[in-house]
């Protein structure tokens, strides 16, 4: 077959897993800003896809190839290997999709990578201490540290803004902490922004990888214009998609928010990021997000942390990595099989993502379900006062109608 | 041999509580000025010259704090953007 037509079929997956990479980690940013109302859930995917499109430009000038630490250099990595690995990152972040669970996106596509190596090399192509270091050292170090970052935040801007029953009796005074609304608007888009600098410039790396290998490229000193801008693009639509499963478990499922924790979480993922990269020691926006949300959930004098939801997550991160190498594995020896092998593979991959999509409506989570009381994925536990809220809201709603239907009964 | 990189790892994490606590701070300590100052408005609408006092200081000190955050915002920024910070 035509090389440069199996470029193009690994480009196509690339963007696809763009795409995902995309809908997936919307949540890191927006899911405590929607929790707390500071945001629309549409104007908030709307910022967070702007951001990533922003980000995704801005960040082309520094990391030109992706390095995968984990696999030893000696090997030459080709188009074929791959798309085996990027079918195995696409599929575990479809399954972490619906199940809504917050998992790395670039440790499901180191995942991918490692398991089409090893399939194409034996475990001798992969350095398992690396993947040691980079993988499950930062899994246990990032919810840990952003965690305490976030309790400590909270606890302050409680304490900050607190204000004396007595004072508030005699005053008339509100402690102000809706105000905290606005403040997220700013934490989270920065959170926003540089997940579009960090993640887009993945793909951008994979498919120059891939020009290259399949000699389209002369070498991976740049990236081409259109890699940067079809890169952009589907990071962006994927953002804007919305992964609403996992901002449903992220805004609500581990904890219930209010605006106060929301900006201290945001904050709190945004320092840790921001110095994890100035300082070298890689941390998951993911994985630094969801400690940030636990962390916040401690915090509040009252809050309840869901442990067992907490506890799925983790599981989750700790399959990630073996997870999307099976798959990945499993689609290189596809590929192995030849062209037709590789294309057997493209269109099981396409086959399972429609039949995780179609499952997935039958109990739909969106941008207008996504705060309501709805059976799904994720299970949310009501506190008493939302309960009380939505009877109000259910009241209202029949009183309308049945003043409608009085009317019309007139006419 | 697994190397863990400790010295990273305790720069990342003092860094990330200092300034994260720092920021929540100003932010948190400015919402409280503001909201005073919006509590005194009204009586210092009528002319109350202690409440205008109250209102002027509070809100003066509320926009140096959110000026600070907003600062820290920019700092942001422009960490996150390579070719402004390399």
């Amino acid at each position: 077959m035509d090389p440069i037509f199996i470029v193009g079929l690994v480009v196509a997956i690339a963007l696809f897993f763009d795409f995902t990479n995309g809908f997936h980690d919307t949540a890191n940013a927006m899911a405590t800003p929607i929790a707390t109302g500071a945001l629309k859930p549409k104007v908030a995917v709307g910022i967070a896809a702007l951001m990533n499109l922003a980000g995704a430009f801005l960040s082309t000038t520094v990391a030109k190839t992706i390095s995968v630490d984990m696999i030893n250099p000696g090997i030459s990595i080709t188009a074929q290997m791959v798309f085996a690995g990027l079918t195995g990152a696409i599929l575990w972040n479809l399954t972490t999709w619906f199940l809504g669970l917050p998992s790395s996106s670039s440790h499901a596509l180191f995942g991918g990578l490692i398991g089409s190596t090893m399939a194409y090399f034996g475990a001798a192509g992969v350095n398992f201490t690396k993947m040691i270091e980079k993988v499950f050292i930062p899994a246990l170090f990032a919810p840990v540290v952003a965690g305490i970052v976030a309790f400590v935040a909270t606890k302050v801007a409680y304490l900050i803004t607190s204000r004396s029953q007595a004072e508030r009796k005699a005053k008339d005074i509100s402690t102000g902490r809706q105000k905290f609304k606005v403040g997220q608007i700013f934490s989270s888009s920065l959170v926003a922004l540089s997940h579009g600098t960090n993640d887009a410039q993945k793909t951008m790396g994979v498919i120059t990888l891939v020009l290259v290998a399949g000699g389209v490229q002369a070498d991976g000193s740049h990236v081409e214009i259109w890699v940067v801008l079809a890169a952009a693009l589907a990071i962006a639509l994927g953002t804007y998609a919305g992964g609403w499963r996992i901002i449903k478990t992220l805004g609500t499922g581990l904890s219930e928010i209010r605006p106060p924790q929301g900006f201290a979480a945001e904050v709190s993922t945004g320092v840790t990021i921001l110095a994890s990269s100035k300082f070298g020691f890689a941390l998951s926006t993911t994985q630094v997000a969801s400690g940030s949300v636990i962390g916040v959930g401690l915090g509040r004098k009252g809050g309840v942390v869901r442990w067992n939801k907490a506890g799925q997550i983790f599981v989750g991160w700790l399959l990630t990595l073996p997870a999307a190498g099976l798959v990945g594995a499993a689609s290189a020896y596809l590929t192995m099989q030849g062209d037709w092998g590789l294309i057997v593979d493209g269109i099981l991959t396409a086959a399972v993502a429609a039949a995780i999509f179609t499952i997935s409506r039958r109990n739909k989570i969106n941008s207008t379900n996504l705060l309501s009381e709805v059976e799904g994925a994720s299970e949310v536990v009501l506190s008493a006062r939302q309960i009380k809220a939505n009877a109000k809201a259910a009241k209202k709603a029949e009183a309308k109608a049945k003043k409608k239907s009085k009317k019309k009964g007139k006419k | 041999m697994v190397n863990i990189d400790w010295q990273a790892f305790i720069t990342v994490f003092a860094s990330a509580i200092g300034f994260t606590t720092l920021i929540v701070a100003c932010f948190s300590l400015g919402v409280r000025f503001l909201t005073t100052a919006q509590n005194s408005a009204p009586k210092a609408r009528k002319g109350n010259s202690k409440a205008q006092q109250v209102e002027s200081l509070n809100l003066v000190g509320a926009y140096l704090l959110f000026a600070v955050c907003l600062s820290a915002l920019a700092y942001g920024i422009w960490l996150i953007i390579p070719f402004v910070s390399h």
